[in-house]
């Protein structure tokens, strides 16, 4: 395989990997949103809903214009239903998320079904002074020290799934979501 | 022709019936992803089996919500119970889609498995053989997590699936496991449980 094609696969996947990890970050927000009948949340998968939209537009394109062989059409098929896929799994996201947005109270019965204890949803933006920049999320023992579970990242127009190697970068919000009292640990932590 | 199993009433908790489907659905999502990439097609034939379950489950849903709702205020209130359950379906037929991609032999291009095992964790399925230390031991103990990497999000015993299995659960000798993580600390476990490998490490 030549050195332009390897290239152009990794392009491919990177976009593909995208898709994935915002379709599942979505699944992961809807919820929340739903247990802790947050508004904010619901919009924000919402929002991440027509990010998806461009997003899966840019990886068709870039499949279709990879100028595969006719061999190859049936391996390039199985990559364009993958992202068909995470597109249905956004939509399923946005209607948990729907259910926020139109006011429905949250019945008891859905918050013992996501059996999570969760309290409050935070968002906190990280500074210069803080000691979690450039950290692996992974090091940053949030959980441990502040009992609050880095949701999403926020950085600049995308939202990122953490994964246990994401970096904190300056600026990226946190989305995250715990006990009440763990909200001022984490300011501290984030913005000293 | 799939054969569809004849759909009865049963008093189960909507609660119970709806945190089954949003588990199994997160669940299949993983698996089928894992079938794809890798092409692999047994976990691709899991996924659609479990899909049969969660149309049985869907249908069990909607019959003892239909049962619980008496007026309008009751309607209103469980809507979101609805709305969660039809999503939670549709995951799940997200996931099917994905294991047709395996069981209908398009597959994907293996470049993209190459470079995914390379971002990607990956997913394993392996049987406890009677000899493996690990029989009898609970989940939590083995701290797998810290020790190699490697979490158990699912067992598959006596025909039923426990996803997202607790700390206390026991290993059988004859459980299925589904594992997640590192590949190293995946070669480890699976040597654990066909008892090629007498201790843990760490």
């Amino acid at each position: 395989m030549s050195k332009r094609s390897q290239k152009k696969f990794e392009e491919i996947v990177k976009r593909f990997v995208e898709l994935k990890d915002t379709s599942e970050l979505m699944i992961d927000l809807a919820y929340s949103a739903l247990l802790l009948n947050s508004r904010e949340l619901a919009e924000e998968v919402q929002r991440l809903e027509e990010y998806m939209d461009k997003l899966h537009t840019e990886f068709e394109l870039q499949v279709l214009s990879s100028g595969f062989k006719k061999e190859e059409a049936k391996s390039f098929l199985g990559l364009i239903r993958l992202g068909v896929v995470t597109e249905k799994i956004a939509d399923a996201a946005a209607q948990i998320a729907e259910v926020v947005l139109r006011g429905v109270e949250p019945h008891m019965v859905l918050k013992l079904a996501i059996e999570e204890a969760d309290e409050t949803i935070t968002y906190v933006q990280v500074t210069e002074k803080s000691s979690l920049v450039n950290k692996p999320l992974k090091d940053t023992k949030i959980p441990e020290e502040t009992g609050m579970w880095v949701l999403a990242i926020k950085r600049g127009e995308k939202c990122i799934r953490p994964k246990p190697d994401t970096k904190i970068q300056v600026g990226d919000v946190l989305i995250a979501s715990g006990y009440a009292e763990g909200e001022e640990d984490l300011k501290k932590l984030a913005a000293p | 022709m799939p054969s569809f199993e004849k759909i009865e009433y049963k008093p189960i908790p909507v609660r119970e019936l709806l945190r089954e489907m949003k588990n199994l659905s997160e669940l299949m999502i993983d698996l089928a992803y894992s079938a794809a990439l890798f092409n692999d097609r047994e976990l691709a034939e899991d996924v659609l089996e479990l899909e049969r379950r969660m149309d049985t489950l869907a249908y069990q849903l909607e019959m003892v919500t239909m049962v619980a709702v008496r007026d309008a205020e009751d309607a209103e209130a469980l809507v979101g119970v609805s709305k969660v359950a039809a999503a939670a379906d549709k995951i799940s037929d997200a996931a099917a889609d994905i294991a047709a991609i395996v069981t209908q032999n398009i597959g994907v291009h293996p470049i993209v498995s190459e470079i995914f095992e390379r971002v990607e964790e990956r997913l394993i399925k392996v049987k406890v053989q009677e000899n493996s230390i690990l029989v009898g031991k609970e989940i939590g103990a083995l701290e797998l997590v810290p020790r190699m990497g490697v979490d158990i999000i699912a067992i598959y015993r006596e025909k039923d699936w426990i996803i997202n299995p607790k700390g206390k659960e026991k290993i059988c000798a004859g459980d299925i496991l589904i594992a997640r993580g590192a590949s190293e600390g995946l070669k480890e476990l699976k040597e654990l449980c066909e008892g090629k490998r007498d201790e843990l490490e760490g």
